[in-house]
């Protein structure tokens, strides 16, 4: 409550935002919180059947040893699914924005390439990619023909979910490059002329200017990048479908145990069941980012 | 066009005749252009292949260009209808999440509400709230909005993500002077909000849109669950039920992808100014 509100009217202030606060309250936040309360009953997909408390027993099904193998392997690939493509996304973002800041030739135009998959969707990008890596008669697989190897590419167990993690930094890496070039135009040119007064190499100057320098823009591509791969099995789901154990994350666990992964044949699935998946990926989701978003700002303010 | 803080060739390089720096950075660009490109280019090498060329060689260069695949694409799918679907959806639901994202964050941002500081916190928890996904279809199948465009525009647009608090941020950088000298010349709130804020902010509002615009267009998962009639999918929902019915008929497949592409193209040659120079960025200080 720093500075009193200058305007006439206090009320027209409020009913703007309690209008917004109700319809994110009606449409997000209530079914969010209803994620937990259903989690204890043995709701379903068909309305209007009866719904009954059910205490924990949809969570300890969850850790029953009829599911708990399914259920570590989604947590497991959840984890490196999220690790990995932010983390690689943010370097190999890095690196694009570092190159496409120098001054060459047509710069607009290679910025505007790396950021259209974003525009072409989930669906364009899988078929695009499914088109490539199809096992029989891709270009892909003629390069691995080459080495003696025909794998199934979305098919075979080891490579899948790889595969769609490359996927993945192929289409959103523009919108960490637009973010970092927009750091990248921040830094004054005057840290760079200094750094090489001091001789630093090239190497030296992308590690001790330009990236902390670019420290603000991390943060917010790395709080980016975590929520968009926790939420984003939209392409595990077009390259790979709903119930492949390769790429099963929990996100797409919650879809297929709640839906049985698609609409017309889950209206009897165990819903409940389904949120308390949900519930268990919330904390794993909470724990991580806290951890992660605790040690960037740390590093930020160290900088 | 002010200079951008770009690398420089060092001095003792200069004279050299070719320098390692820029062939290094010409064959970066040209992998980065292959990189991208050569997956478009292959799908319209697909696309013009009739199946009998496909069959003959499924990864050479096309020879005899053929169309055949375009009309039937365009006969069987209905792409048009789920382009204009999508449109709708994107551009309903996105308007919808940055208005509300601007009413919530001003008030919150200047402190003229009690406890914004807690809404400062509120608008984080946001982004972090369970997959909600079971709720949401169950909430929409009570209130009857289960099957609507309605109801699938109303989920999608209270999804603001970081709106809120890339607003909020921005906000700050409008000096609250300005909003005492408007009061004092009588302007009310809604018109101050709508009429100075906004213009000022606007590198960060359409950066919030364009966010927003991003995970609606995006999205597959949720219009599956919600909305079960084909004719109301969105495109990417359209295409994928489209693959489903001619697995493996790849030149068909790919013409449909080039059909939903093209136009997509089309409107980001003229839209990625906007997309993506200030826009995107500007609302994060680096």
């Amino acid at each position: 409550m720093a500075a009193g509100f200058p305007f006439p009217r206090r009320g027209s202030m409020r009913l703007t935002f309690g209008l917004g606060a109700a319809f994110i309250g009606v449409f997000a936040l209530a079914p969010a919180l209803a994620v937990l309360v259903l989690s204890f009953t043995d709701i379903r997909g068909l309305p209007f059947l009866p719904v009954n408390w059910v205490g924990l027993q949809n969570y300890a099904q969850f850790f029953s040893s009829g599911h708990l193998d399914y259920n570590l392997n989604a947590i497991k690939n959840t984890m490196v699914y999220a690790v990995i493509s932010t983390a690689v996304q943010i370097v190999v973002a890095l690196g694009i924005a570092v190159l496409l800041n120098q001054r060459l030739r047509g710069h607009t135009f290679y910025r505007a390439i790396v950021f259209l998959p974003t525009i072409l969707g989930v669906t364009v990008t899988g078929l695009i990619w499914s088109l490539i890596f199809n096992p029989n008669s891709g270009p892909a697989a003629s390069i691995w023909r080459w080495f003696g190897s025909s794998p199934a590419f979305f098919g075979d167990q080891h490579m899948a979910l790889g595969l769609v993690i490359f996927v993945q930094i192929w289409s959103v890496v523009g919108i960490s490059v637009v973010i970092f070039l927009a750091g990248l135009q921040g830094i004054p040119a005057e840290l760079y002329e200094s750094a090489d007064i001091d001789g630093a190499n090239g190497w030296q100057r992308l590690r001790l200017v330009t990236v902390p320098m670019l420290a603000p823009s991390v943060t917010a591509t790395v709080l980016l990048g975590i929520v968009a791969s926790l939420q984003n099995y939209q392409l595990a789901y077009v390259l790979t479908g709903p119930n492949n154990s390769a790429t099963q994350l929990l996100s797409l666990a919650i879809f297929s145990q709640g839906f049985g992964g698609s609409a017309t044949s889950g209206l009897a699935q165990s819903q409940g069941y389904a949120c308390a998946i949900s519930m268990v990926q919330f904390v794993i989701v909470a724990i991580a980012s806290f951890l992660v978003m605790t040690y960037l700002k740390r590093r930020e303010a160290r900088l | 066009m002010s200079a951008r803080p770009g690398v420089r060739p060092r001095r003792s390089r200069r004279a050299k005749p070719l320098r390692p720096a820029s062939f290094s950075r010409a064959l970066s660009v040209l992998l980065l252009l292959l990189f991208y490109l050569f997956p478009l280019l292959f799908l319209l090498n697909t696309a013009l292949k009739s199946n009998a060329a496909f069959d003959g060689n499924p990864v050479g260069l096309v020879t005899r260009p053929d169309f055949g695949n375009f009309v039937t694409a365009w006969d069987r799918g209905d792409f048009a209808a789920y382009i204009g679907n999508s449109v709708v959806y994107t551009g309903a639901a996105a308007l919808m999440g940055t208005l509300v994202s601007v009413l919530m964050a001003f008030p919150v941002s200047r402190g003229y509400l009690r406890g914004s500081r807690w809404w400062q916190l509120a608008f984080v928890l946001l982004l972090f709230l369970p997959n909600a996904i079971i709720t949401q279809f169950q909430l929409l199948l009570r209130l009857g909005l289960y099957d609507t465009q309605l109801g699938y525009i109303l989920i999608m647009g209270a999804g603001i993500g970081v709106g809120p608090i890339l607003l909020s941020g921005y906000f700050k950088s409008v000096p609250q002077e300005l909003d005492e000298a408007a009061a004092m010349d009588g302007v009310s709130y809604w018109r101050y909000l709508f009429t100075f804020v906004v213009p000022l902010a606007s590198p960060a509002i359409a950066t919030v849109f364009i966010l927003q615009a991003i995970g609606v267009w995006n999205d597959i998962i949720l219009a599956t669950i919600l909305l079960p009639d084909s004719s109301k999918s969105p495109l990417t929902l359209g295409l994928f039920a489209f693959q489903g019915t001619y697995t493996s008929q790849w030149g068909l497949l790919a013409a449909a992808t080039m059909i939903v592409a093209a136009p997509l193209v089309a409107a980001y040659v003229f839209l990625q100014r906007y997309l993506v120079s200030g826009a995107l960025g500007g609302a994060v200080k680096g």
